[in-house]
């Protein structure tokens, strides 16, 4: 289905006509001064680099293994997010129970503590006892790739859940109601009403929860270890190359986690475009 | 057809108490009540959406009492429409096929009819966001009418439309069951939209059903005052009835006299539509016009007002107390402050129980 379908009666959007007020040239003039700081920034780091450092960075083994990895464990941990932030969204999106908003600050919290934080608790819990026997019998966390998605879903996971619950929010349940009378199970009522309503809010937040999951570094020093070709990411590495002085390396690294960041956000864009205007 | 016995749900403060419900096979009958009364909470029991306290609910010969919405044979038309805004009309009207798993040759034969049935074939398309409300309804219809249920619930299914969509909507329901006779439940709150498409009708009132049967019934015979009031029979009589010797009886009030069929005694309640009554002129011939009064069944008032409502005039008359009349001469017939001789014919007058 790539036809778009149009937004619901209350009006959203774009205003109709072209009319400059001095309300317009304002909220325009702000827009153009924050893009004026992005550009600024991105063209000095530009500047700054040259040819040679990017070529020396993309040449170099252990930038594309960190890369790669990057790329692999930030995936995961997305669709890792997506799982279960849509259960958990709907459940504190639909249900009250007892103690329904001390959860939801639970659930929050991830996003208030500092990520360093996380990184410690993990490498606390897994020194004690459960902790080690899940690294002995079941999945090796410290120093390892695992430990890597770990912490980018722990980091992140709160932001998938806290949009998604949301767009659950603004879906109505009299909707999904009227599904079961049209011989829907309420699974089915969710999988072909709610789920497509509230898609784009969940695709916007798993689009947060993935930036924040590539971005992270400072747990994965203390948790995941910065080992060259094995738990190197690439947040990981502008972070090393700056310690020991290489800025061109840095930013030639950073430039190309830009690049990558770039083009993943214009295909989401491109791909969820036909459905926009679902949720707000 | 529907069978609604004992049925009870409190919810907060309110409760359906006690609801019991008759709709024959093919019948369409409009469930009346006010705002409130809970006729919206009743369609939902049967529909499944609200498990009931207690009591039993039959559709189509089974007792879906303990069944899940899907299994219980409804197709339902909520008041907000509930058209899906992220599928096209066409998906819109196939979902409940669809979710049936019905073959895909069989769902476009299926639509085909009906789509042609309610002339929405140019809508197919389009996005229930783009549609006006009367097209949104009908396409609400389409879907609800699609998996061919045993009945057919709407709720309030043309009051948020105007007045003119409004006519031609109760116009195609009347014209759909006509040509498809499925057992149909219409909630409304409005007498006009009963009269322009049921056979049959129910008034609710405080989660009971208080008068349920033929249309004429309901607006002649109102079983309570209260029925009365929500058909707008404005003429509700306190009197005492002396019974007569020919098996008629008398009613007094406010210094008049009237002889109606049938025996009563005591102090009664008597009811007369505003339609039924005829204005009569009077002479200055007291003796005369005492005369016409006993022959016509008549009482003499004082004209108050005259309101002109269009297709008819509201004539407000004083005869010790209050009577309305409607009548259908143009409003210079009549004037305010002059004497009328007020006919209520005998056979108009239905003594409440």
């Amino acid at each position: 289905m790539t036809r778009r379908a149009p937004t619901s009666e209350a009006p959203r959007g774009p205003v109709a006509g072209r009319r400059v007020t001095l309300f317009s040239i304002v909220t325009v003039a702000f827009l153009a001064l924050f893009l004026l700081m992005v550009v600024v920034l991105l063209a000095t780091d530009l500047w700054y680099t040259d040819a040679k450092s990017f070529r020396e960075a993309l040449a170099s083994r252990e930038v594309l293994h960190a890369l790669w990895l990057s790329v692999f464990t930030s995936l995961v941990s997305v669709a890792l997010i997506v799982l279960f932030a849509v259960p958990v969204g709907y459940a504190l999106s639909r249900y009250r129970f007892p103690g329904h908003a001390l959860v939801e600050a639970l659930v929050d919290l991830p996003i208030v503590l500092p990520p360093v934080v996380i990184g410690l608790s993990l490498l606390v819990f897994f020194s004690t006892e459960i902790g080690q026997w899940i690294q002995r019998n079941w999945i090796e966390f410290v120093y390892s790739v695992p430990g890597i998605i770990l912490c980018q879903f722990l980091v992140s996971a709160s932001f998938g859940i806290r949009a998604a619950a949301a767009a659950f929010d603004s879906v109505d349940r009299r909707l999904e109601d009227l599904a079961l009378t049209l011989g829907c199970t309420r699974g089915q009522a969710f999988w072909r009403v709610t789920l497509p309503m509230a898609r784009n809010g969940i695709v916007a937040g798993a689009i947060v929860a993935w930036a924040h999951a590539v971005g992270l570094f400072g747990p994965l020093m203390i948790f995941a270890g910065t080992t060259r070709m094995h738990t190197e990411v690439l947040a990981t590495t502008v972070q090393l190359e700056l310690s020991i002085g290489r800025i061109e390396v840095a930013l030639a690294v950073a430039m190309i986690m830009l690049a990558a960041a770039s083009v993943a956000l214009v295909l989401v864009h491109a791909l969820t475009r036909s459905r926009r205007g679902w949720t707000t | 057809m529907i069978r609604v016995r004992g049925l009870h749900l409190r919810i907060g403060a309110f409760a359906l108490r006690d609801l019991s419900l008759d709709v024959a096979q093919g019948d369409y009958f409009v469930l009346l009540g006010p705002t409130g009364s809970g006729k919206t909470l009743f369609i939902e029991c049967l529909c499944g959406l609200l498990r009931p306290d207690a009591g039993s609910v039959e559709i189509g010969g089974r007792d879906v009492t303990a069944l899940a919405p899907r299994l219980r044979g409804v197709g339902y038309v909520p008041q907000h429409q509930g058209l899906f805004p992220h599928l096209t009309v066409e998906d819109n009207i196939a979902f409940p096929l669809r979710s049936r798993r019905l073959p895909r040759a069989v769902i476009g034969e299926r639509l085909a009819p009906l789509v042609d049935l309610l002339g929405i074939g140019h809508l197919l398309g389009r996005w229930p966001a783009h549609l006006s409300g009367g097209e949104r309804q009908k396409v609400a219809l389409a879907r609800a009418l699609a998996p061919r249920p045993d009945v057919l619930l709407l709720d309030e299914p043309v009051s948020a439309l105007d007045e003119s969509s409004r006519e031609r909507l109760c116009r195609e329901l009347r014209r759909i069951h006509e040509e498809l006779h499925v057992t149909t439940l219409h909630v409304s709150h409005s007498v006009e939209e009963a009269l322009s498409t049921g056979n049959r009708a129910g008034v609710m009132n405080d989660g009971q059903v208080v008068q349920a049967g033929a249309l004429t019934d309901l607006l002649r015979r109102p079983a309570s005052e209260f029925v009365a009031r929500f058909f707008r029979t404005e003429n509700i009589i306190p009197a005492e009835a002396t019974p007569l010797p020919d098996g008629g009886s008398e009613l007094a009030f406010a210094g008049h006299r009237l002889t109606i069929q049938g025996k009563h005694e005591g102090p009664v309640t008597f009811v007369i539509r505003p339609e039924s009554l005829q204005v009569l002129p009077t002479t200055a011939d007291s003796e005369v016009t005492r005369h016409a009064s006993r022959v016509t069944n008549s009482v003499p008032a004082l004209l108050n007002h005259v309101s002109d409502r269009g297709l008819y005039r509201r004539l407000e008359f004083d005869a010790g107390l209050p009577l309305i009349a409607f009548s259908t001469l143009p409003a210079e017939a009549f004037q305010a402050g002059q004497s009328y001789l007020v006919a209520l014919p005998a056979e108009a007058i239905h003594v409440l129980p």
